[in-house]
């Protein structure tokens, strides 16, 4: 299958900041990938580089064998949705996908079609400044959608949105990729996009981690187990005391591996330290995860 | 590009920033306009060139164009709409081109209706009072023609300007403090430096009798080449500027 897209050793320092290093990937039509990593990773400023918006310091990227600013009408190949702040508040959803339209010929009658579409039609012509968070990320969808692309490129699009909303996000994508159009969603949390992507690329300190399907992530003889507690160092040290691998992630989560639950529940027991989450190999995603995108602890 | 034009002038009017403005404006005008002359004595509303500083307020359109300008580019990266603009249109030249010009024709209506309600505020005052107009038509049709010339040019100056300080508050307060602080304190001191600056430029264009101004023509030339010049400097940061 063909490469809709295809990053090459891309590179973008902040002066002595690495943000993105030697990151390459491509991404294959009709897949839907989950661009995945913690807060900082260097997920957005990858996506920036992608569609224009940053220069990279080194390496390129390209959508349909092109750098995005190249393209010829880019709304029509590759729709992206960066931040749901990309809005004039005294403006109304309908004004601001008439105008985005209009700057590349795109009719005004597409505008009220992808507000039904994303079931914003009631709230067209109400100005954004009244719109809740949910209805900000539909619109930033609505003007991705506007010029019908192939390719959907949504930055953390579950941020702010209740369970219906995410629910509601996560049927349409589906309903798109089986329509054959590709889709890149980033996110920080592999749960958010679990169920929608078939594919994941995992990044870290703007390093590619892993890149694979859903199944051999989730059939990886990991065994990992994730667990919190309320004190989090106790827990680290109890564990490395019974020489068990343990990394730590940046919130407070740990990854066990080389133990079941029932062993680290009899550990944490013993000190005395309570434990508010323990899940085991069942959703050892998570575990993977975590495993994957945090420090070693040494 | 007339596509990219017409979502600029679209993104002009579907604010009600630009509508505060123009009413902002008007108001100003005409107070001003009716506050000189009702009070102002009518030995000092006779004679050519009381009566064009009476009839020329409408020239404080330029302030508004400007702001109008600034606001055009700096809104887009106070609110992040710069993210999807560039998005659907990658060349961020190709952008400002369209700003200019969709501003420079928003500058046109600004000065039409701040110059219209102006002379017509003017005119009223003068008939009512019983005082004659002493004004050719030559030197009305330079007020007008002088008046909308300067004010389109303000309006894409004010877009060069935002797109070199993108900080709407830092821009703005430039602008202003330029217009009413900057420029008044060089003319009145040094006036041979003062004349050459782009609000000097518009009261030369409008006809305005002063020994130290430019003449219409070289004026227009001035202004043109402030404006060109902040845009062409805008451009070349913008097109080295990451969006975040």
């Amino acid at each position: 299958m063909a490469a809709i897209v295809v990053v090459e050793s891309l590179t973008k320092r902040f002066g002595r900041v690495v943000a993105v290093d030697d990151l390459s990937f491509s991404l294959e039509a009709g897949t839907i990938t989950g661009f995945l990593g913690p807060n900082g990773a260097g997920k957005t400023t990858t996506l920036r580089m992608l569609l224009g918006l940053a220069r990279p310091t080194h390496g390129r990227a390209l959508v349909f064998g092109k750098p995005y600013a190249r393209l010829r009408r880019p709304p029509l190949l590759v729709g992206a949705v960066l931040e749901a702040t990309g809005f004039h508040p005294g403006r109304s959803g309908r004004d601001h996908l008439r105008m985005l339209g209009r700057s590349i010929g795109i009719p005004d009658a597409r505008a009220d079609e992808v507000l039904r579409l994303v079931e914003l039609d009631g709230a067209a012509k109400r100005l954004v400044k009244g719109y809740s968070l949910g209805m900000r990320q539909r619109l930033g969808l609505a003007s991705a959608l506007l010029g019908d692309p192939e390719l959907l490129v949504l930055d953390e699009p579950t941020n702010g949105l209740d369970p219906e909303g995410v629910r509601w996000l996560r049927d349409f994508l589906r309903a798109t990729a089986q329509g054959g159009k590709t889709v890149l969603i980033s996110s920080h949390g592999l749960a958010e996009v679990a169920q929608t992507v078939n594919r994941v690329l995992i990044i870290n300190h703007g390093r590619l981690v892993v890149e694979s399907t859903l199944e051999e992530l989730t059939s990886s003889p990991d065994g990992s187990v994730c667990t919190r507690s309320t004190q989090p160092q106790r827990l680290l040290h109890a564990l490395r005391a019974e020489r068990l691998e343990v990394t730590e992630a940046s919130d407070g989560a740990l990854a066990v591996q080389g133990a079941t639950p029932e062993r680290i529940g009899a550990i944490a027991c013993a000190a005395g330290i309570p434990l508010s989450e323990l899940v085991g190999q069942a959703s050892s995603l998570e575990g993977a995860f975590l495993r994957l995108t945090s420090e070693v602890a040494s | 590009m007339i596509g990219l034009m017409r979502a600029e002038s679209l993104k002009i009017r579907s604010t009600r920033t630009t509508l505060g403005l123009l009413a902002g404006m008007t108001a100003l005008v005409v107070l001003v306009v009716v506050l000189t002359g009702v009070f102002a004595k009518s030995s000092d509303l006779i004679g050519t060139s009381n009566q064009l500083s009476l009839l020329s307020y409408g020239s404080f359109a330029i302030v508004f164009a400007g702001l109008a300008g600034v606001l055009l580019v700096t809104s887009e990266y106070r609110y992040g709409t710069i993210r999807p603009t560039l998005l659907f249109n990658p060349s961020r030249a190709r952008v400002l081109i369209a700003k200019l010009v969709a501003s420079f024709l928003a500058g046109i209506i600004f000065s039409v209706v701040a110059e219209g309600a102006g002379l017509i505020a003017g005119l009223l005052i003068l008939t009512a009072r019983g005082l004659p107009l002493t004004l050719s038509g030559g030197d009305i049709g330079l007020l007008i023609g002088g008046t909308i010339a300067g004010t389109a040019l303000w309006a894409a100056l004010g877009v060069g300007l935002g797109s070199l300080i993108r900080n709407q508050v830092g821009a703005l307060i430039v602008l202003l403090s330029w217009i009413f602080v900057v420029e008044p304190l060089v003319f009145a001191f040094v006036p041979s430096v003062g004349r050459w600056f782009p609000g000097q430029a518009v009261n030369a264009l409008t006809g305005l009798a002063s020994a130290h101004l430019l003449a219409p023509a070289a004026a227009a030339a001035v202004l043109v080449l402030w404006a060109s010049s902040l845009a062409v400097a805008g451009n070349a940061l913008m097109a080295r500027t990451d969006v975040s």
